[in-house]
């Protein structure tokens, strides 16, 4: 029993590491008041140039880093779009995913079917790992776990406590007043989304190279899309985000376990969407000024106009 | 005069671009192929395509077209556009899904032939073709039976439809023949193609104790996650399916299923180009090459295991004592003889309600083996509804 449990919630750890990246990411770029919904597209480009990279050059860090490179470079047409042209963000974000999606399968055929050699061991964290349960749970994991962890912490730190977070979420809520305190809306605004895409990039290359080190087409299944519900879910909130990211990985694993039990695995499969909608309702019947949501979000900004 | 000159002049044009056509017919055919999956699956639209490159390598007269990741709702208008604008002769459509699309655009484009895989209606143009691997799965049962060390075996199935319940129960009476004191767990993904969720729920049988685990999924998924159990310290034994997996899990591919559509391909076709083709229902098995055992194109059993295999003696009807390798030798020559020589289905079956499903010295006609929907008795729960 105590195998099934420890097994179960490790699992649940992996699978919520690649939600976690991109949902800190996704929250960064919202706060600055641009809402993207190409996060599946960038992580699969992010997946497929990690694979790449890493198979070509046996160096899983290069990979890594070649997938955050494409995610930003790959994010700025939306920053371009939505930012520049003041596009609309829904259209945009939309064809960034279905671009993603598409370039990803073209650029990634000759690598299907292709194993990865390399290997990303799991860190087993000295002194901590020995404790019974939490250590094989949280403390012998692979090195993107902990990475998605200090990088949702500083971004919450980043966001909550410092100069240039202030100013993003400034941007979020009231462009017009943060452009006449100084601050250059349109310059924060892609620097969020492009960190935003960084992050979404990052989460592919984990699933690339580390989940499951292969690659194949369509291998996000949908991720993208729970990491914007999860957005929604931690109420904009990268600290929230942790524990939410890995109750959503922990509602994907447990579908499995609970099958034999006659649960329908469609009804553990909308569970994520079903949590979030039931969160927004909650919030939205208590005190609809606790849902946090950036005030000027999917608004285009265009200086000078009133 | 001029006009007169000009009739005759068109007239010839076009008697001479249709004589070049019909010309271009005999010389030529083209066959369209409409897929399920993306062909980079490794899987099961994979496994067609490297039939389809096949065929069109040895006939030098065909040429070939293929569409990928069509979903059934989708089917009937790419079966139009491979008929109208590519021209196609023949259509094969490669998913249980395509059925009754596949039936009606027969009545739509009666000048055409069809072909269906894996279905049961058929028509004047549409036949119906399918090569089944039970009979691989039954012997990756013998060797599951003979490795597991937990008598927990396990099976990550797509969908609950009879394909999937016969290759479930073939191979929980190859586990029977070699440890009828295995059990074997089944947990449904619900997905053709879904690796990560073919991983979880090997994930959750290793979790529950399984240590041999056989998958109908279209990607190597399952094997990974044996693998990386394996290479750990806790070995997981896994069995390849469909297109040559064991480069994925060296430490954890003990054998597995190919399929060989190359052969069926070629056969369609030569038979539609000589103008014998009929739609006779072709059922393809061991003995016809198409289904074929090993998780690499050239062991039948990974090297890494065989020792093992060697060592597990098993107590047999037909054999006396014989060890699982040599069964699965054994067992592996006669299914390429034919059903009549062995079938894994000889009763008595039964499920594992308890009703007698086949009884002693019958076996299970292509009927039954094709609406098969229940357990056989060492499988563990429910088919779902």
């Amino acid at each position: 029993m105590e195998d099934i449990i420890v097994l179960t919630l490790h699992r649940a750890m992996v699978a919520g590491t690649p939600l976690l990246l991109a949902t800190t990411g996704e929250v960064i770029c919202e706060r600055s008041g641009i809402l993207n919904l190409g996060v599946e597209g960038v992580m699969a480009m992010g997946a497929v140039v990690a694979f790449i990279v890493t198979m070509t050059t046996g160096q899983p860090w290069l990979g890594v880093l070649a997938a955050t490179a494409t995610g930003i470079a790959f994010s700025s047409i939306h920053a371009f779009a939505s930012v520049t042209l003041q596009a609309n963000q829904v259209v945009s974000g939309l064809a960034l995913t279905m671009l993603g999606l598409g370039l990803s399968g073209m650029l990634g055929k000759p690598y299907v079917g292709k194993p990865l050699s390399i290997k990303m061991e799991d860190w087993s964290i000295p002194w901590l790992s020995d404790i019974p349960w939490l250590g094989k749970i949280l403390f012998t994991q692979g090195p993107f776990f902990y990475l998605a962890i200090v990088l949702a912490f500083a971004a919450w730190f980043f966001l909550e406590r410092t100069r240039l977070g202030i100013q993003i979420r400034s941007t979020g809520e009231n462009p017009k007043a943060a452009e006449t305190q100084g601050v250059n809306v349109f310059r924060l605004r892609y620097l969020s989304v492009l960190i935003g895409g960084g992050f979404s990039a990052l989460a592919g290359a984990h699933l690339s190279i580390s989940y499951s080190k292969s690659w194949i087409e369509g291998m996000t299944a949908g991720r993208g899309w729970i990491a914007i519900a999860l957005t929604i879910f931690a109420l904009w909130n990268p600290g929230r985000a942790i524990w939410a990211a890995f109750l959503f990985g922990g509602f994907f694993v447990v579908q499995y376990l609970l099958q034999p039990l006659g649960i329908s695995p469609s009804f553990l499969a909308m569970l994520p969407y079903i949590a979030t909608l039931f969160i927004l309702l909650l919030i939205s019947l208590k005190d609809p000024r606790k849902l946090n949501a950036p005030a000027m979000l999917a608004e285009p900004y265009k200086r000078g106009e009133r | 005069m001029k006009k007169w000159m000009i009739l005759v002049l068109m007239c010839s044009i076009f008697l001479i671009g249709f004589s070049t056509t019909a010309f271009a017919d005999d010389k030529k055919l083209k066959a369209g192929f409409i897929y399920v999956g993306p062909v980079g699956d490794y899987g099961f639209s994979h496994a067609h395509d490297m039939g389809r490159q096949y065929a069109e390598k040895k006939f030098p007269w065909l040429e070939t077209i293929f569409v990928e990741s069509v979903a059934d709702a989708d089917c009937a208008r790419i079966i139009d556009r491979l008929v109208q604008q590519q021209k196609c002769d023949v259509v094969f459509t490669t998913s249980f899904g395509f059925m009754d699309e596949t039936i009606k655009a027969g009545t739509r484009y009666p000048d055409k032939l069809f072909m269906h895989c894996s279905g049961f209606k058929r028509s004047d143009n549409v036949g119906t073709y399918f090569g089944d691997l039970y009979q691989m799965y039954y012997l990756n049962g013998i060797m599951a039976g003979a490795l597991t060390k937990t008598n927990k075996i396990g099976y990550v199935a797509a969908f609950p439809i009879p394909e999937l319940v016969r290759h479930i129960d073939a191979y929980a009476l190859g586990i029977k023949a070699a440890n009828p004191a295995a059990k074997l767990n089944v947990k449904w993904i619900y997905a053709w193609y879904g690796p990560d969720k073919a991983k979880e729920a090997a994930e959750a049988l290793i979790a529950e104790g399984c240590d041999a685990l056989a998958f109908t999924e279209d990607t190597p998924a399952v094997i990974e996650v044996g693998q990386r159990h394996s290479e750990k310290g806790k070995q997981i034994y896994t069995f390849s399916h469909y297109s040559p997996m064991q480069p994925y899990g060296v430490d954890s591919v003990v054998s597995g299923q190919l399929m060989n559509w190359g052969g069926m391909y070629t056969k369609i076709l030569g038979d539609i180009y000589n103008k014998t083709w009929t739609n006779e229902d072709l059922w393809w098995l061991a003995k016809e090459k198409a289904a074929i055992l090993g998780g690499s194109p050239t062991d039948i059993i990974n090297p890494k295991f065989v020792g093992a295999l060697k060592k597990a003696m098993l107590d047999t009807k037909e054999f006396g004592k014989i060890s699982a390798y040599d069964l699965v030798v054994k067992r592996y020559a006669q299914m390429k003889q034919g059903v009549d020589v062995f079938e894994p289905f000889t009763g008595p079956i039964s499920d594992n309600k308890g009703t007698l499903k086949i009884k002693a010295g019958e076996t299970a006609s292509k009927g039954d083996l094709l609406s098969i929907m229940y357990y056989v008795d060492n499988v563990e729960g429910d088919v779902p509804q």
